[in-house]
């Protein structure tokens, strides 16, 4: 048996000795002319859509170069492209990756040259210029700017109707008066105002940023909480939210979606990327509006535009860089047809500024009651506050998601972002 | 070979838990991150978690274990196999399946929230998965659930091997059900009780997918586990390597410092 066990693996060793020669063999082959490329991206609704439509384009004029999109979760992405950056072989990682703007800097620092600089490929002043920040390192340009996360507030008008509001009353408010609003709403239609998962603090990410505001400071590195005035008055709206019980807890992002689709809440206030899952509920189509998002009460410079969530497309340093730039700089790079095509197929709006022109970002929407969605968040877009997101944003929001526990159940407010800021400096060393 | 496979990747874990610094920048920094350990807040909180976890639900999970085993051992019982392979069950299934599956039984609006109602026992729906108590709570549900059978044929296996006239003669001795329990079942089963306390305290300790699929470690910190941390150090934020080595070290500490404890305990009077 032992013997047997031996044999086995010493077949097994030899056996994945020759796969990896064999890899090596091909990789040498490839040298500058490569034939073929790989993409790596999530959501097979949206980006993996846009990125086929991107392939069609490009194969109109350039046939030669095979591109292989794969679809992972976001988080095996990250997860396969930790593990192979840092182990230093770059075998088995893809030539263009799709990565969030929040975690883009972690990358680029943490592993120097691992990513082909696209400084000059395309225009950076025909994108939203919050979109530079997170992809630029040194002044270097690193990724192309995709998907915008520009952010609006989804609101039920026949909730609102019942309630005695009409969307006019939403344009132009802050979140103080946005939960008044919503006591009325549920005392006339029994409806919660807002659904939110308190693992997920996306909710508050976007409230600072429309501010110009995030957990670090400028340089992206240092934990910015304790004084922080943008984040206190997130932190106590939030609060004030729950304490007027006009809000629904959902635990994931499936009850997140059910939240809305089965009519529970009255308004819907994240990204744009959302208008899909909305729209999927087509029973409820004529509902809906779109209205800018609230500003922070009392935060002078804090704006009816933020972002959540968005990303970008990166080229890693591997062969076939050029190529790879070559592909993303003739397509999301500067094609203004392209981006029509992203919004009249799939909904997908880009950060490509000469798009915006375009017959698609005229439509008018029915099922939001004749809106043109679109075009408003396109303008909304322009006004979002540029922020660094730096390296750090997911491990101080958990640091954050303890201390707002803290705060709900009651500790004062100074003390939770002080103790927050201590924790945080003690835990980005 | 051993030492290819197994004694050089923990060596490199060893001296990658003496380094910090983002992605591949990592600098050595001597003890520094050993010292981090005692005072991160975060770490502080895994350890707890982990160590409630342990104390309410093995001992838990062992006298059920235990239990379910000597009632499914009677000679009398009918329709024995099915109801060994309904307990048995639960462990066969993908742990990633069944904490699902969980999620959904225990969310707001979920079976057991709407069961409870029916039947008058609650009023409002409990936040299962979003009160820091009830998170914790639900977890413990979850591994009892799966892990019972397993230990439970443990314990089936072994109570085969005890010879039935021990019985008879303590019956003829007089004894009740309860002293043949405490007094023969027991202590005949002291090294399996030993071995699955161990088994399933090294279980605990590794504890990840339930966590990770029902409460993704939240709400707060309530429920995240050691290896979750690790799983966060090293993929969710900025991925810092070192640290991570240094928080898996930890818990190799910890299944050794435990094992001895449980061996001192249950063991010596075998041996």
């Amino acid at each position: 048996m032992r013997k047997m066990v031996a044999a086995l693996l010493v077949s097994v060793m030899f056996l994945s000795a020759c796969g990896s020669n064999a890899g090596n063999g091909n990789n040498a082959g490839e040298g500058k002319e490569a034939k073929e490329i790989s993409v790596w991206a999530w959501d097979p609704n949206f980006n993996i859509k846009a990125l086929e439509l991107a392939k069609e384009t490009y194969a109109k004029e350039n046939a030669d170069l095979k591109v292989n999109v794969i679809e992972n979760a976001q988080a095996d992405i990250i997860q396969k492209l930790n593990t192979g950056l840092s182990s230093g072989t770059t075998k088995g990682l893809p030539n263009i990756v799709l990565i969030e703007d929040y975690r883009a800097q972690s990358f680029l620092q943490a592993y120097p040259d691992s990513f082909y600089e696209m400084t000059g490929k395309y225009k950076t002043e025909d994108f939203a210029e919050y979109k530079i920040a997170p992809t630029s390192l040194d002044g270097k340009n690193y990724g192309l700017p995709f998907d915008t996360g520009v952010s609006g507030m989804y609101v039920r008008t026949d909730y609102l109707k019942d309630a005695g509001y009409t969307t006019e009353d939403l344009q132009d408010i802050d979140w103080n008066q946005y939960i008044e609003i919503g006591k009325k709403v549920k005392e006339k239609t029994g409806k919660k105002m807002i659904t939110l998962d308190p693992n997920d603090l996306g909710f508050i990410r976007m409230m600072i940023q429309s501010s110009g505001a995030w957990y670090t400071k400028d340089d992206g590195v240092t934990p910015d909480v304790a004084e922080n005035e943008a984040l206190k008055v997130a932190f106590e709206s939030y609060k004030a939210m729950i304490d007027a019980d006009i809000v629904a807890p959902n635990s994931d992002w499936s009850q997140f979606l059910a939240a809305f689709n089965s009519g529970e809440v009255a308004t819907v206030p994240t990204g744009n990327w959302i208008t899909p899952s909305v729209k999927a509920e087509a029973s409820q189509s004529g509902k809906w509006a779109v209205v800018p998002q609230p500003t922070l009460p009392g935060v002078a410079n804090s704006v009816h535009a933020s972002n959540l969530g968005g990303s970008s497309w990166y080229v890693l340093n591997v062969p076939g860089k050029e190529q790879a730039a070559d592909f993303l700089a003739k397509t999301f790079g500067s094609n203004k047809e392209l981006y029509q095509k992203f919004i009249t197929e799939i909904g997908a709006m880009g950060t490509y500024k000469p798009a915006a022109g375009g017959e698609a970002y005229q439509v008018k929407d029915e099922f939001f009651g004749g809106q043109n969605i679109i075009g408003d968040f396109a303008k909304w877009s322009e006004q979002i506050p540029q922020i660094n997101y730096g390296l750090h944003t997911y491990a101080i929001e958990d640091v954050i998601i303890v201390a707002m526990q803290d705060f709900l159940n009651g500790k004062e407010i100074t003390k939770v972002l002080q103790d927050a800021q201590k924790q945080a400096e003690a835990q980005l060393k | 070979m051993i030492f290819a496979f197994y004694f050089y990747p923990m060596l490199q874990a060893l001296l990658m838990s003496f380094q910090s610094g983002a992605g591949t920048n990592l600098t050595f920094v001597g003890l520094d991150n050993y010292k981090r350990l005692f005072t991160d807040p975060t770490f502080i909180a895994t350890v707890t978690n982990t160590f409630i976890y342990l104390i309410v639900q093995v001992p838990v999970m062992i006298i059920l274990a235990l239990f379910i085993s000597v009632l499914l051992n009677d000679p009398k019982l009918k329709f024995k196999g099915f109801f060994r392979t309904a307990i048995f069950l639960p462990c066969v299934t993908s742990l990633v399946a069944y904490s699902v599956i969980f999620k959904y039984l225990f969310s707001n609006n979920g079976l057991i929230n709407t069961m409870l109602m029916k039947v008058a026992l609650i009023g409002e729906p409990i936040q299962w998965l979003t009160d820091p108590f009830w998170a914790k709570m639900t977890i413990i549900i979850a591994i009892t659930w799966r892990w019972t059978g397993y230990n439970m044929i443990f314990y089936l296996s072994a109570l085969q091997n005890i010879d039935n006239s021990i019985y008879e003669a303590a019956k003829i001795d007089g004894a009740s059900a309860f002293q043949q329990f405490f007094r023969i079942t027991v202590p005949m089963l002291r090294p399996i009780i030993l071995f699955t306390s161990i088994t399933s305290t090294i279980g605990t300790l590794q504890l990840f997918d339930e966590v990770v699929n029902i409460t993704k470690g939240g709400p707060g910190n309530a429920t995240m586990s050691l290896s979750q941390y690790i799983y966060n150090l090293s993929f969710k934020y900025t991925p810092d390597f070192g640290y991570a080595a240094t928080v898996s070290y930890a818990i190799v500490i910890l299944i050794v410092i435990f094992s001895i404890i449980q061996f001192k305990v249950a063991g010596d009077r075998n041996g």
